[in-house]
């Protein structure tokens, strides 16, 4: 993607908070029509990067460019935000917490209560318009906050944990909207600690840990770079050993193998199948997961393969 | 509208439907109003009973009644106090009235009875006592004895007659009503402003909603806001004084001359309205200070002391109101409105003063407001913590300083 297209450059950000370094030179970037994903352990210094980029702190050290600069007053219209911190105005109906939420963002009311009325209807929290914030429940809260964070259309979307408190219906309802202002053109960070979320919708992430970006890029080379070196296989007849096989553990009525390192899995299926003793009914290579790389790399686990340098 | 004034909208409308203000804007004055009224009903509603009396001095005509406005006294004469008092014990009068022998060296008259006399009697009975120490004198000596002075009032400066009575009383007064209404927001606005702010933070919407405002415009909008609430609130009390001293005055008022001191309420305006963004200011600057509400009221408390300071020294000031004391109040920023308006009623206060006065506050005005926006940037996203002394040194020394991640240093 080309630099006009980036939405948001960080480049050797760092913050310290007296001796404490929260974050150590990171470098990334987010480009319009994409959902990044930042990851990272609690503590790893995702929210200081966020509010450094929102200009809510200011880093130490290094380069932001928002939109194509300097973060203004003027680019606040542009950028929505759903921080990790969720609260809004107790006394205040749902309705003019979004009116006042949306003028603020430079909606005019017309406008404002136009997108009011559509994303609470598309949220299913119409009904519940002139209630009090205080009296809504965790998830109607969360989806107002939501609203509030994204009804003036911004180009670029910050979201710290979007799906936390949502059931499995309103999380649809929330990609959905995310999806549609990602296919509008809009970047959009997502932080969350929810793998399974990050595989299923963001194209890239960067993983940081202790303050350092240690992994940076698109997710589908990132998984490549993590090969398992264990498979599933599920045969009938016994086994005690085989040969290239480090650690073999009975699971769901068939093995998991770890193999030994330079052991190819098509040698180890050779010798299975060539084993008289045995029927081989299904022999699978075991993808790792990005839960699985996580606690990898934030385990401090050696990285299989030489990848992309940490950022 | 800008988003300045959006907040300060939103923060007028939130406050204005809290019951907090609906007491204190209607139920304050109604308290204060029937507090006032309890005593006048009862004095309305007293009886006079009838009334003996003993002549001691031998000097009194004998009295069978006195006149008042719309009553009468009804007075019996016993020649010495024995027959006074049997009759008092039967229960043939309400209460004894005796005038020593000795009252004309002093003396002071006395009255017997089971009850409290009412302010109506008591005049009744000096009324009884005029009439009947004058029995011989004409009517119309008797008539102006009971109102022996009926002055002119002429003001000091210009030698101009001002007028009379209730309405040279309003000409004085409103000046020092105003400083006193002054005293009084600080107390009920500015003071709130430190809870706002500290309502701000805990509603934790701080970190979206400083995204879509800068620091300065959210903490000015803030506080223009309250300070709007707060002239509805002293707006709706001076309405109502003005209407209570309208009807409570309105025979005396009728076709008088009511002289309005329109320089007076300039520069009431002039520095009130400054002086009050100043203190509410400073009330939002000790709330972003504060780590939670029950802090912020403590030191809000303080601000009030502020604001009261003035009436301390209102002693002094009388005694020399344009020596250096009073002077250099005048030009002090938080002092500068009472202080000012209440020199104004006792004397002719120097343009100069007041003009270097005004000056000052707008500057300490803007001073505060880049001062809080500062510390408030620092510390907004702080929840119930308090900030230390050397911590708001840095947040006033260091741009864009944050305390957000506070909690990684310690």
């Amino acid at each position: 993607m080309g630099e006009k297209n980036v939405f948001l450059k960080i480049d050797s950000v760092a913050k310290s908070f007296g001796d404490v370094q929260a974050v150590k030179g990171v470098s990334f970037q987010v480009h319009g029509g994409e959902i990044f994903g930042l990851l990272g352990p609690n503590g790893a210094g995702k929210t200081t990067l966020i509010r450094s980029a929102l200009d809510i702190i200011k880093p130490s050290s290094g380069e932001i460019e928002i939109l194509g600069g300097e973060m203004s007053e003027g680019k606040k219209s542009r950028i929505g935000y759903l921080p990790e911190e969720r609260g809004l105005y107790d006394d205040m109906t749902l309705w003019n917490t979004l009116i006042y939420l949306g003028r603020l963002k430079g909606l005019n009311q017309k406008t404002a209560q136009e997108r009011s009325e559509q994303y609470l209807r598309e949220l299913d929290l119409w009904e519940a318009r002139e209630r009090k914030i205080q009296a809504l429940s965790r998830g109607m809260t969360q989806k107002a906050q939501f609203i509030a964070g994204v009804m003036h259309e911004p180009d670029l979307i910050i979201i710290d944990e979007p799906f936390s408190g949502l059931d499995p219906v309103n999380t649809r309802l929330i990609k959905k909207l995310l999806y549609r202002m990602r296919d509008r053109g809009a970047g959009i960070i997502m932080s969350t600690h929810q793998m399974v979320q990050v595989e299923e919708m963001c194209s890239r992430i960067l993983l940081i840990n202790q303050g350092e970006g240690v992994l940076y890029g698109d997710l589908q080379e990132i998984r490549s770079r993590f090969t398992s070196n264990a498979v599933e296989v599920d045969m009938a007849g016994e086994v005690d050993q085989v040969q290239g096989v480090e650690q073999m553990t009975p699971r769901n009525g068939g093995y998991h193998m770890v193999l030994s390192e330079g052991v190819r899995p098509e040698d180890v299926l050779q010798r299975l199948v060539s084993n008289p003793d045995l029927t081989v009914e299904r022999y699978e290579r075991v993808e790792i997961s990005l839960d699985d790389i996580f606690v990898q790399v934030v385990g401090g686990e050696k990285l299989n393969g030489s990848g992309e340098e940490a950022v | 509208m800008s988003k300045l004034w959006l907040v300060a909208k939103n923060t007028y409308q939130q406050k204005l439907r809290s019951s907090t203000f609906l007491l204190l804007t209607f139920g304050l004055p109604l308290i204060m109003v029937v507090a006032g009224a309890i005593p006048i009903l009862t004095e309305l509603r007293a009886e006079i009973p009838e009334v003996g009396y003993v002549d001691q001095t031998g000097e009194m005509g004998v009295l069978t009644e006195i006149d008042l406005e719309e009553e009468k006294l009804a007075l019996v004469h016993f020649p010495d106090q024995q027959a006074g008092l049997s009759a008092l014990e039967a229960g043939e009068i309400g209460g004894l009235f005796i005038l020593p022998a000795d009252y004309f060296q002093g003396a002071s008259p006395r009255y017997l009875s089971n009850s409290e006399p009412s302010e109506k009697l008591k005049e009744a009975l000096g009324k009884a006592v005029r009439t009947g120490l004058l029995s011989g004198a004409p009517a119309w000596q008797v008539e102006r004895l009971e109102d022996p002075a009926k002055f002119t009032y002429l003001a000091q400066s210009t030698g101009k007659r001002v007028s009379e009575g209730p309405a040279v009383i309003i000409r004085v007064a409103i000046p020092v009503f105003l400083a006193m209404v002054f005293v009084l927001a600080i107390f009920t606005g500015a003071n709130q402003m430190g809870s706002v702010m500290v309502q701000e933070k805990d509603q934790r919407a701080m970190e979206m909603v400083i995204t879509s405002i800068s620091p300065r415009a959210l903490v000015s909008g803030k506080v223009l806001g309250m300070t709007l609430l707060s002239i509805t609130q002293v707006g709706v009390w001076i309405l109502g004084a003005g209407l209570a001293v309208f009807l409570f005055f309105r025979e005396d008022l009728i076709g008088q001359a009511i002289s309005i001191p329109w320089n007076a309420l300039l520069w009431a305006g002039l520095l009130c309205v400054p002086a009050y963004f100043l203190f509410a200011l400073m009330g939002a600057g000790l709330g972003v200070i504060a780590g939670d509400i029950t802090q912020a009221r403590q030191l809000a408390g303080m601000l009030g002391f502020v604001g009261m300071g003035p009436l301390y020294f209102m002693g002094m000031i009388v005694n020399a109101v344009d020596g250096p004391l009073a002077v250099g109040l005048t030009l002090f920023p938080f002092t500068a409105p009472t202080i000012g308006l209440f020199r104004m009623a006792l004397t002719e206060v120097p343009t100069w003063q007041l003009v270097v006065s005004f000056l000052i506050l707008l500057g300490s005005l803007l001073f505060s407001i880049w001062f809080v926006a500062r510390v408030f940037r620092a510390t907004m996203l702080l929840y119930g913590q308090k900030l230390k002394p050397a911590e708001i040194l840095r947040a006033v020394s260091e741009s864009g300083l944050s305390f957000a991640g506070r909690e990684k240093e310690n």
